[in-house]
């Protein structure tokens, strides 16, 4: 049986009329599982535990666009192929292709059944059909999620995962089109999104990824996308546990100003609160592997008297409804100022890195508008902050966009010439965090 | 206890004679019979200290998950925090009332800065009588509060002892009565006082803590109404106020503390009251107070009034007599003892609750039917 456990970080001393309470609750999962397990995969027994077979789902959708021909059409083939030989035997299936219409590829258009279970048979059917696939048309994302959507629909799975490909942006149809589906589809499956080579849009596989509780990555050369899909699948099928809520009760008359996943990765859960009961909301988190997420929740309570106690929030994880584990963030007012200044190292850090993300992307937005000036002020200010947090990949990424005058105080200047391709990097990866050492 | 009436019992502790049927050594507060007695006979006083609001288990201090919030009235979850407002829920020792007859209730709370309420409360009421103790235990001795309850109940338990339904009842003319009183304040500051060392050596042989270097101590103060008389005794800081509805207020005990001999010597009470050392007690009950005779004054009303016994946690708030009249009148408009009491809490709790509170009241008639 999966084992949730929360641990709250934060400094629970607050000065005299102080009102917002800040705390790193980390969440750690143990004993998940494996998805959809058949003794097929390695180290996968058949465990009731788990989610089971036949109860979890495999999509992938790669682009067939005209821009796709050539070594990129070859590459996401084989990786399509690889992804078919990582889903293990009982997880229902489906291939598609996506041009401006989604098509399904495998099972074949004619066939009765929008899925199949995964079988040896089927797999190297499957494997067949990929490789008819060819590049042709143009790119309507939307249409792919709602294939992918319609297919998952006739399928009873707890968990339904969509790997996503694409070279290219969206451009054969409105970008309304596609921020409609994304809504339409929310809440049905996860799906992880990769863009190869540079001519796809970050923002436009950020908006979906972030959405349907995956993430957004670049795959620089095309013959790197066979491993990538290989390590997806194989992330996805290690989650055990289908469906889980974050919870978050503020008390009477409190109001919850933000609550924010800040590892491994930053996504800011607070547009996607659903209520639970008047003083409960919920957050989505999706399907959960053995891992550790940590969350950023900050609360604005009334001010108590110097002296008094009070629970502030309630971080629970809840799976099916019934919460697995509970963290306490508390607020104690208090006059030793040696108590209230302390600021809690995990929520300096957290939000240090929080900051760092959209200094990035708001540089880089702004760098492609044309506004060096603000993008000079955004990247270095996201260069001192990558320092100080002691984030090195973000910091060798951002030197290959701004020369860096002085680290510390965040003075850089543009470079010229940069590649696109470094650019998306620093993009794709500005919301990815590093862990807070503690002692 | 002897099955002859009238053979005298000898105290087990200092050796004095007691009379007849006697529960405490009117000496040193002994418990008599209290260790060699059939556990099983009844007990001499058969007047209970109930009916209390919420009585409290002074073994178990611990958080009640049953009792709802105090601050919302919310229910306290499984984490010990109200599931509606997030207070922390009350332990039954933090947070406790008592009701022992409809014109005598009272109040003890932790207040807000103090981690633990270290003040305890003991009532009893029957009839036109009332007894009322309230302990304020030491803050910087460990365990003050597992004294302070002890001292209480066992003070309350001697002046039971002496009241009209009890084993050696205080009767006669007032004059007799006053002097009878006296002398049952004293056998019940004693007892208190023996209670609190019973307490620390307990402690002691539990923890191992060493009594000698820091034992449990607290103040001593008590009022019994008899009839048409009011009898104060106490040791240390805490207080007794007569508070008639019309004719001037008064303190009736007088603090054994660095700022009363202050004031004593001249020094202005706003001056002495807010110095330092101000609440440096100079009588105490703990195994290392000089003597447990708790001074008494008495008096006889002659009009209606409110008794107020009380710990510095509320007084240090309102010090003077005439104001405080003015504020326990404001709260007890409605002439019930107990929502009057709590709102003397609560008042304390907003002016920042820097100490434990503890407010006591009675409501004294000057004609017997009144109180019936």
């Amino acid at each position: 049986m999966a084992e949730f456990s929360a641990e709250v970080f934060q400094n629970e001393f607050l000065s005299d009329g102080a009102t917002d309470v800040h705390a790193i609750v980390s969440v750690t999962c143990a004993g998940a599982g494996a998805a959809g397990a058949v003794g097929v995969t390695a180290g996968a027994s058949a465990t009731t535990d788990a989610v089971g077979a036949g109860q979890v789902a495999e999509i992938v959708a790669v682009d067939t666009s005209g821009s796709m021909q050539g070594r990129n059409m070859e590459a996401a083939k084989h990786a399509a192929a690889v992804a078919v030989d990582q889903i293990p035997d009982g997880t229902l299936f489906a291939i598609i292709g996506g041009s401006h219409v989604a098509t399904r590829i495998f099972p074949y258009p004619n066939a009765r059944v929008p899925m199949v279970a995964m079988e040896p048979g089927a797999r190297n059917e499957a494997k067949r059909a990929i490789s008819t696939m060819s590049a042709s048309g143009g790119t309507a994302i939307s249409t792919w999620l709602r294939l992918a959507d319609d297919l998952f629909a006739t399928v009873p799975a707890a968990q339904k995962h969509l790997i996503l490909l694409t070279d290219g942006k969206n451009e054969s149809e409105p970008s309304m089109h596609l921020d409609r589906m994304i809504a339409d589809v929310t809440g049905h499956f996860q799906c992880d999104a990769r863009g190869v080579g540079d001519r796809w849009v970050v923002e436009e596989l950020r908006k979906i990824s972030t959405a349907l509780l995956g993430t957004v990555d670049l795959i620089a050369r095309p013959e790197d996308i066979a491993e990538d899909f290989a390590a997806l699948v194989r992330k996805s099928m290690a989650r055990g546990v289908a469906s889980v809520d974050l919870r978050v009760w503020a008390p009477q008359g409190s109001q919850v100003l933000f609550v924010k996943q800040v590892a491994p990765e930053v996504d800011d859960l607070t547009g996607r609160r659903t209520e639970v009961n008047p003083l409960t909301s919920a957050y989505p988190t999706g399907a959960w592997a053995d891992e550790t997420r940590d969350y950023h929740v900050a609360v604005r309570v009334a001010s108590k008297p110097v002296g008094s106690e009070q629970l502030a929030a309630r971080v629970q994880v809840a799976v099916g409804g019934e919460v697995q584990a509970s963290g306490l963030v508390k607020a104690k007012w208090s006059d030793d100022s040696t108590l209230t200044a302390r600021i809690s190292p995990e929520v300096a850090h957290y939000t240090g890195q929080a900051e760092l993300a959209s200094a990035i992307q708001e540089g880089l937005a702004a760098k492609a508008s044309g506004d060096e000036a603000t993008a000079t002020v955004k990247l270095g200010r996201a260069v001192q902050l990558a320092a100080e947090t002691g984030n090195e990949e973000a910091t060798s990424r951002l030197r290959k966009i701004v020369e860096v005058e002085n680290e510390e105080e965040g003075t850089v200047r543009l470079k010229r010439n940069t590649a696109k391709l470094d650019e998306m990097a620093l993009d794709t990866a500005s919301t990815k965090t590093t862990r807070v050492r503690r002692a | 206890m002897s099955a002859d009436d009238s053979v005298l019992v000898r105290c087990p502790s200092c050796g004095e004679n007691a009379p007849p049927r006697a529960r405490f050594c009117e000496n040193c507060g002994t418990p008599l019979g209290a260790g060699e007695a059939d556990p099983t006979a009844p007990s001499e006083v058969t007047l209970d200290a109930a009916p209390t609001v919420l009585d409290l288990d002074p073994s178990t201090g611990e958080a009640s998950a049953r009792r709802p919030c105090a601050a919302c009235g919310g229910t306290i979850a499984d984490d010990g925090y109200c599931a509606e407002c997030g207070a922390p829920g009350q332990s039954e020792r933090d947070h406790f009332e008592e009701r022992p007859a409809g014109w005598v209730a009272g109040v003890c709370d932790r207040g807000v800065r103090h981690a633990r309420n270290e003040d305890a409360m003991a009532l009893a009421a029957s009839g036109t009588f009332a007894a009322l103790v309230v302990c304020d235990g030491v803050s910087s001795a460990p365990d003050s509060d597992v004294a302070s309850l002890a001292a209480s109940r066992a003070a309350r338990d001697v002046l039971l002892a002496y009241g009209p339904e009890g084993s050696s009842p205080v009767e006669g003319a007032t004059s007799r009565r006053i002097a009878g009183w006296t002398d049952a304040m004293v056998a019940a500051s004693r007892a208190a006082g023996q209670a609190v060392r019973g307490a620390a050596e307990q402690l002691a042989a539990t923890k191992g803590t060493n009594v000698a270097e820091d034992p449990p101590s607290c103040t001593f103060v008590a009022a019994v109404v008899d009839h048409d008389l009011v009898v104060a005794g106490w040791l240390g800081d805490s207080r007794v106020y007569w508070l008639p509805d019309a004719g001037p207020a008064e303190q009736l005990s007088v603090d054994d503390s660095w700022a009363q001999e202050m004031i004593a010597a001249g020094v202005p009470r706003a001056q002495a009251e807010t110095s330092p050392q101000a609440h440096a007690i100079t009588r105490w009950l703990g195994p290392d107070a000089p003597d447990t005779d708790a001074r008494c004054a008495a008096t006889v009303p002659s009009e209606p009034g409110w008794l107020l016994v009380c710990s510095d946690g509320l007084w240090n708030y309102c010090s003077d007599a005439h104001e405080m009249g003015d504020l326990v009148r404001r709260f007890a408009a409605s002439g019930d003892p107990h929502t009057a009491s709590a709102a003397l809490v609560r008042w304390a709790n907003a002016q920042g609750g820097r100490d434990n509170i503890t407010a006591a009241l009675a409501r004294v008639a000057t004609t017997v039917t009144e109180q019936r």
